[in-house]
C-alpha cells in the first residue's frame, strides 16, 4: 500500500478521528491549527485557527456540523465544520485534555487538567441552551480529586462517559447526576488512549504500562488484553475485521537517542479474539501518537510524534489474510 | 508570451527553444485531461536561476457516495487551506513509499520446525551414519570414545603408514563423511547424509567469504559496480561485489558487500577507503556483520 503522507502540522500529532461516514480526517497536534482532511485523497479541506497552545482533543458531532477542540491555551473551542468559524469558546482554568459530543450531538463534555493548582474537572455543556455557553456554565461539573483524567469518550446513549486516569482507573461518570457509576482498575499507569467500537458496545484503551485492554462498555467487564513491550499510545478496534490496531514506540524523550530500526514505531495489528500479533505496518520516524481506523474498515491513519498523519488504505492480502489459531 | 498561442497544439522544438531563451518569463501551466488521466505541466525557476518542468499525472477516479458525503466534497476551503487550488495540495500531501504490512504467523514457524524434526526421527531407525572410531550410530564428532579410541587408532594408521586420519582432521569431518548405507536401498537426497541441514555444504565456504568481506556504505546513487571494483582492487583480488540496486529504476541503494580472497585485503580495504571522500559523499567502511535469521516473513517478496 502506497500511503497518503499528510503534512499538516508542525508538531507531534495528539489526536485524530474520522467522522461517521470517514470522508474527513480531523487531525490536531501540539502546534495551534486543528486540521481537517478529505481521506480518500488526502487533500486538505482547511484548518480551524484560533488556538493560542497545544490542541490536546477533537471530536465531531454525528452529522458532521460541529467540531470541538480543547487546547493547553486553556480553552475550548466548538468550531463550524464546513467553514471554520470559530462559534463558541469555553474557557478554563486549566489545559483541556479530553473532550467529546454524545450521540445525539447536543451534549458536549470536555475535561480539564490538574494543573496550576487548580483540580481536574469534567464539565458536561447542553448546546441546545446557549445560555451555559454564554455563561460559561456547565449543568455538571465533577471534580476529580485523586487522579486527572486522560482520556474519555461518551458511553451508548449519552448516559455516561467513560474515563480513563492518570493511575489507570477507569470511571463511569454519568451524564445526569455526575456520580461515578462504575470503577474498575485494570491497568497500572496512565491510559493513554480510549476509543469505542462502532456500535459503542466495547471500548478499548491503550496504557503506558504496555497494554492494550478491550472492555465491554457498559459493564466494564475486562473482555481482551493485548500486551506489547512498549507503552501503547493509542488503540482503535477495527470496525468490519475482528482486528485491533496498536500504535505506540518508546517514550518521545528518548526518542532521540535510539534509531528507527529498534525504536518499534510500527503499528501493530492484532487479533482480537486470539489476543495474537499478526501484522505490523512501518512508516513513522518516531513513535505513533494516535490510531484510527475508517468507519468502512478499508484503510487506517495513524499520527506520530514525527507530526506527520499517514493514510493507509489496505492492500487485498490484509483481508485474505487469516490468523491460523 | 509565445506559449499561450500554442496552447492546444504542441509546441514544435524551434518555439521551446524560443521559450527558454527569453529570460525571466515563464511558460503558464498546462493541464490536460485524457481519459481519467489528467496531466498537469507547470514551470518554476529555482534559485540557481535553472528553468524545471514538472509534469504531474493524476487519475481521475469517480467514486459514488452518499449525499452528504458529496455535498461536503464541495465545500469551499477555509483557514490556512484558504488559497488552495482544488485537489491535493502538494505541500500538505504527498504520496509515500509503498509500505506493506508484514505478517507475523506462529504456525508457520511451527511448521518449519515439525519439517526439520520428521527427517531426523525417520535416520534414527535406519542407521544412516556410522561412526568411524566405534562403529556406532552417531556423528564421529560426537563418538564418546573419540578422546580414548580416536587417538590411538590413528597412532595405529599412522604407523601403517597412512595418513587418512589427519586429512580428515585437516577438512571439516562432518560433511566429509560418506553415506554409508547398509539397507542398500535407494535414499531421496533430502533424506541422506547432510540432507536435513539445508545447504550446508554451501556454508563453510559462505562463511570463509564473509570473514573477508565488507560493507560499503554512503555511496552515491550513480555508483556502478564498476566503479566498486576500480577503488578496491589496489587492496588485493576481489572474489565477489555486490551492489544494492533499485529493482525499478536500477539505481545504486547507497551501499554494497564486497568480498576479498584474503581477510587482510578486507582490513586493508577498510583502513583505507573508510572516510574516503568519493563522488561529494564521504564513505562508511566496515566488516560486513552475518544478519541474525528474520523472524517475520514479510507479505510481498
Amino acid at each position: 500500500m502506497k500511503p497518503i503522507l499528510l503534512q499538516g502540522h508542525e508538531r507531534s500529532l495528539t489526536q485524530i478521528k474520522y467522522n461517521r461516514e470517514g470522508d474527513l480526517l480531523f487531525s490536531v497536534a501540539k502546534d495551534q491549527f486543528a486540521n481537517v482532511w478529505y481521506s480518500v485523497n488526502g487533500e486538505r479541506l482547511g484548518t480551524y485557527n484560533g488556538h493560542s497552545g497545544a490542541v490536546w482533543c477533537v471530536d465531531v458531532d454525528w452529522d458532521t456540523k460541529n467540531v470541538l477542540t480543547g487546547s493547553a491555551d486553556n480553552s475550548c473551542r466548538l468550531w463550524d465544520c464546513e467553514t471554520g468559524k470559530q462559534l463558541a469558546m469555553l474557557e478554563t482554568n486549566s489545559a483541556v485534555r479530553t473532550c467529546g459530543f454524545d450521540f445525539s450531538g447536543n451534549i458536549i463534555m470536555f475535561s480539564t487538567d490538574k494543573q496550576m493548582g487548580y483540580q481536574c474537572y469534567l464539565n458536561y455543556f447542553d448546546l441546545r441552551d446557549p445560555q451555559q455557553i454564554e455563561d460559561n456554565q456547565p449543568y455538571l461539573s465533577i471534580p476529580c480529586s485523586e487522579s486527572k483524567i486522560t482520556s474519555a469518550v461518551w458511553g451508548p446513549l449519552g448516559e455516561f462517559v467513560v474515563a480513563g486516569h492518570e493511575n489507570g482507573e477507569i470511571n463511569q461518570f454519568s451524564a445526569k447526576s455526575g456520580e461515578i457509576v462504575k470503577k474498575i482498575k485494570e491497568h497500572t499507569k496512565q491510559i493513554n488512549d480510549i476509543q469505542t467500537s462502532v456500535d459503542l458496545t466495547m471500548f478499548i484503551t491503550a496504557s503506558k504500562d504496555c497494554a492494550a485492554k478491550m472492555f465491554d462498555t457498559t459493564s466494564l467487564d475486562h473482555i481482551k488484553s493485548f500486551k506489547t513491550e512498549r507503552p501503547v499510545n493509542s488503540a482503535a478496534i477495527s470496525p468490519n475485521m475482528e482486528h485491533v490496531v496498536m500504535g505506540g514506540g518508546q517514550e518521545a524523550m528518548e526518542v532521540t537517542t535510539t534509531s528507527t530500526r529498534i525504536g518499534k514505531f510500527e503499528a501493530r495489528f492484532f487479533h482480537a479474539a486470539y489476543e495474537e500479533e499478526f501484522g505490523r505496518v512501518k512508516g513513522h520516524f518516531g513513535p505513533i501518537n494516535c490510531v484510527a481506523f475508517h468507519p468502512d474498515g478499508k484503510s487506517y491513519s495513524s499520527g506520530g510524534e514525527d507530526g506527520y498523519v499517514r493514510i493507509h488504505y489496505f492492500d487485498p492480502q490484509y483481508f485474505d489474510f487469516e490468523l491460523e489459531a | 508570451m509565445p506559449s499561450n498561442e500554442y496552447d492546444d497544439s504542441k509546441p514544435s522544438w524551434a518555439d521551446q527553444v524560443e521559450e527558454e531563451g527569453d529570460e525571466g518569463t515563464l511558460p503558464s501551466p498546462k493541464e490536460t485531461v485524457k481519459g481519467n488521466i489528467k496531466t498537469v505541466t507547470e514551470y518554476k525557476i529555482d534559485e540557481d536561476d535553472k528553468k524545471f518542468k514538472i509534469i504531474r499525472t493524476f487519475k481521475i477516479e469517480n467514486r459514488k457516495a452518499s449525499k452528504a458525503v458529496a455535498r461536503r466534497k464541495n465545500w469551499k476551503k477555509f483557514g490556512n487551506s484558504e488559497f488552495d487550488p482544488p485537489g491535493p495540495n502538494v505541500a500538505t500531501t504527498t504520496v509515500s513509499d509503498d509500505v506493506y504490512m508484514t505478517f507475523i504467523s506462529s504456525k508457520e514457524d511451527l511448521n518449519a520446525q515439525d519439517q526439520d524434526e520428521d527427517p531426523m526421527s525417520k535416520l534414527k531407525g535406519q542407521k544412516i551414519v556410522s561412526c568411524r572410531i566405534c562403529k556406532g550410530d552417531h556423528w564421529t564428532t560426537r563418538c564418546p570414545y573419540k578422546d580414548t579410541l580416536g587417538p590411538m587408532q590413528k597412532e595405529l594408521a599412522e604407523q601403517l603408514g597412512l595418513s587418512t586420519g589427519d586429512k580428515e582432521k585437516a577438512t571439516e569431518p562432518e560433511p566429509a563423511q560418506p553415506v554409508q548405507s547398509k539397507t542398500g536401498k535407494y535414499i531421496p537426497p533430502s533424506l541422506r547424509d547432510g540432507g536435513t541441514r539445508r545447504g550446508e555444504s554451501m556454508q563453510p565456504n559462505r562463511r570463509a567469504d564473509d570473514n573477508a568481506t565488507i560493507r560499503v556504505t554512503n555511496l552515491s546513487e550513480d555508483t556502478r559496480e564498476t566503479d566498486l571494483q576500480e577503488l578496491f582492487r589496489p587492496f588485493g583480488s576481489i572474489s565477489r561485489i555486490y551492489l544494492a540496486k533499485d529493482k525499478n529504476t536500477g539505481q545504486s541503494k547507497g551501499f554494497a558487500f564486497i568480498s576479498f580472497h584474503r581477510r587482510e585485503d578486507a582490513a586493508r580495504a577498510i583502513a583505507g577507503v573508510s572516510g574516503f571522500g568519493y563522488d561529494h559523499l564521504i564513505l562508511n567502511v566496515e566488516w560486513a556483520k552475518t544478519l541474525p535469521k528474520k523472524r517475520y516473513v514479510s507479505g510481498k517478496p
